[in-house]
């Protein structure tokens, strides 16, 4: 296992007086992906949203316990959650680019950090991140046209890129390929493999096969409680839990 | 339910009156529209008969001697102008006497007073014309308007006439020498208020009306989008914040006349601001106009999709780059709408523009927002309320200009839709 990127401790969240996680600890890999499955409502996203800080939009959300990235607390009234969320991305499950052009897409996070000095450079970000979404060669001759009309399968790639070319260290993708047909699936998790030589990427899917195809590690939730967490192969062949072999097995979930 | 009867029997036997339910609910929906829409075509039809003699003035043209012996150059602007038109009109009228007091009102009562000031004005910028025959249009004053616009019957008996047989002969005699005319009258439009209809028109109204709603844009768009935005992105939800919101919901319901009543005690009564002026009507107008523009813009940052506001923090947007970068643009089509829509209520808005004193008689435009003035709703008023004849007409033709206004900005409000409306 690649050194940890990411260490929660304890870490229990709360909406309202209902309790989505309970006592979840688990350490992350960096360059390296890793799944989180279970049923829907386990708490799977609500977590992975607590590691870039999305849950404080929520207001009625609270999070408790020790989340650090680096062996820095992120809950620390000394982290800025912009800063924060700069260096973790984010992918969501429905494709949200902005009603804006494809270059506009991709250069809003360098131009809202101010990562570049000039346009040759934002160009450079904007071509570099295109590229490692598998997208530049579909969209080069159309930068100026809005990011909305293309494919959702595109779209999806587009927030890839979007959220490569803040130059973060950890993506977080939840349920990434939830709205797109099997081919454009594939090119995402082609894409997922590329991107774990770059980055700690963390994944919620609903499709076991994606979990098995792309990620190193895999962490199974059920009703809030991490039941268990380890190498892939391992969950999905040879589960220690008998709530992860039955839903591994397709009786449930 | 009968067992005898299988389930599609069931259904085939609700058809008919589930078929009758939706005809019924079609007949009354279009009932509804067409009793809307007769009710607008007469108001716009009763509006434009009348208001359509509005919409020309009769004038007169005369050769008029500029006497020297009655108006000196080193005179002016004083002088005799009234003489030398009365007496340009009665050259026209065969038998005219002139050689008594009362034949000289009769022939002068046909020309509009403003006649001898439209010569003044002339002769005053141009005193070279002392001593020259000029041709002079001008307006005929009411009664005679009335006349020859069909609209004083000469059936009626004598002495129920506003014009006894003597004066209708002598009109008709400039009417047989080719003097009358009646070209469009763009004094409804440029001329400023006067007791007189042939000279009154909305000059001093819509600058007035463009001075107040200038103002309340100004004050109300600014405050209502930023009350807006803090209230739905950044105020928290508390008691507070709910109390706000409870009661800027009643604002918008409040009675205009209430807005009035407090503008004329605070601004007028407290700051000391000038009674009838655009600014103050301008500011009570916002008053009025904030809560329609708060709840619009509301409306419309709650409908951009999170999804948006997602991605834009994911990205490590700060709040305040969400908004302005994203939430606020998307939410614009519905913004402007929302305001022109309250804009367009201000424009038509009486009541608290009588009470803070917009409804003088004023001869002159307002040249700032700060000099006394009426605005389209309160000169409505105003000249509904006067005696003369004339102003009938021009009292509906008022209102089909207010009406114009209202339309274009409801236009406008659509054509910004359709532009900025952008499809995410």
């Amino acid at each position: 296992m690649n050194p940890t990127k990411i260490s929660a401790c304890n870490v229990n969240v709360f909406y309202g007086a209902s309790q989505a996680i309970k006592d979840v600890s688990l350490e992350l890999a960096d360059k390296s992906v890793t799944a989180f499955i279970g049923p829907s409502g386990c708490g799977k996203s609500t977590f992975l949203r607590c590691l870039n800080r999305m849950n404080d939009t929520i207001d009625i959300c609270r999070v408790t316990g020790d989340i650090r990235l680096d062996g820095q607390d992120i809950n620390a009234a000394s982290v800025d959650p912009v800063q924060l969320r700069a260096q973790v991305g984010m992918v969501f499950q429905k494709p949200n680019p902005f009603p804006k052009s494809i270059y506009d897409n991709v250069a809003y996070g360098p131009r809202i950090h101010g990562l570049t000095q000039n346009r040759t450079e934002l160009d450079e970000i904007v071509e570099s991140s295109l590229r490692a979404a598998a997208l530049w060669d579909e969209v080069k001759d159309r930068l100026r046209q809005p990011g909305t009309g293309l494919s959702g399968g595109q779209q999806q790639r587009l927030c890839i890129a979007r959220a490569i070319a803040t130059r973060p260290e950890v993506i977080l993708m939840d349920e990434p390929c939830s709205a797109l047909d099997p081919i454009a699936t594939a090119q995402i998790d082609d894409l997922i493999h590329q991107m774990a030589q770059d980055f700690c990427v963390i994944i919620v899917t609903h499709s076991m096969s994606q979990a098995r195809r792309v990620s190193d590690r895999t962490a199974y939730f059920h009703m809030g409680n991490m039941v268990e967490y380890g190498e892939t192969e391992q969950i999905f062949i040879n589960p220690r839990e008998k709530l992860t072999e039955t839903y591994v097995s397709g009786r449930i979930g | 339910m009968t067992p005898s009867r299988t389930p599609m029997q069931q259904v085939q036997a609700s058809l008919a009156r589930r078929r009758r339910k939706q005809i019924t609910l079609q007949v009354l929906g279009i009932g509804a529209i067409s009793a809307a829409i007769l009710m607008l075509g007469l108001l716009l039809t009763t509006l434009t008969l009348s208001g359509r003699h509005a919409l020309t003035q009769t004038h007169l043209t005369v050769q008029v001697f500029i006497d020297p012996a009655e108006i000196r150059a080193d005179r002016l602007p004083r002088g005799g102008f009234d003489d030398v038109v009365t007496a340009a009109i009665a050259a026209l009228i065969p038998g005219a006497d002139l050689s008594n007091r009362e034949g000289r009102r009769e022939v002068s009562a046909i020309s509009s007073n403003g006649a001898q000031f439209l010569l003044r004005d002339l002769v005053v910028a141009n005193p070279a014309l002392i001593g020259q025959t000029i041709a002079l249009r001008f307006p005929v004053s009411d009664p005679y308007d009335q006349l020859f616009k069909g609209l004083i019957d000469r059936a009626t008996p004598e002495a129920n006439r506003r014009l006894n047989d003597a004066q209708i002969a002598r009109f008709d005699a400039l009417v047989a020498a080719g003097a009358v005319s009646t070209p469009l009258n763009w004094g409804l439009l440029f001329n400023a208020d006067s007791r007189f209809p042939e000279l009154a028109g909305l000059r001093g109204a819509l600058m007035g009306s463009f001075w107040a709603l200038l103002t309340c844009f100004v004050i109300a768009f600014p405050l209502g989008i930023g009350a807006a935005i803090w209230l739905e992105e950044f105020a928290p939800r508390n008691r507070i914040s709910d109390l706000i919101e409870v009661n800027i919901n009643n604002l918008a319901a409040v009675p205009s006349v209430v807005f009035g009543l407090l503008a004329l005690a605070v601004f007028i009564g407290w700051f000391g601001l000038p009674r009838s002026a655009p600014f103050v009507g301008g500011l009570t107008l916002a008053l009025m106009t904030l809560p329609t523009i708060i709840i619009a813009t509301r409306a419309a940052l709650k409908a951009v999709p999170p999804s948006i506001r997602e991605a834009a923090l994911g990205l490590g947007a700060s709040r305040q780059q969400v908004v302005f970068g994203h939430v606020l643009p998307l939410a614009m089509p519905g913004i402007l709408t929302g305001t022109i829509i309250g804009l367009a209520q201000a424009l038509g808005e009486t009541a608290p523009l009588l009470l803070i004193g917009m409804n003088a008689f004023l001869t002159s435009a307002a040249t700032s927002p700060f000099d006394a003035s009426t605005a389209l709703p309160t000169q409505i008023f105003l000249w509904a309320d006067s005696p003369e004849r004339g102003f009938v007409s021009r009292t509906s033709a008022a209102i089909l200009v207010l009406l114009t206004f209202l339309i274009v900005m409801n236009a406008l409000a659509i054509a910004l839709r359709k532009r900025f409306e952008r499809k995410w």
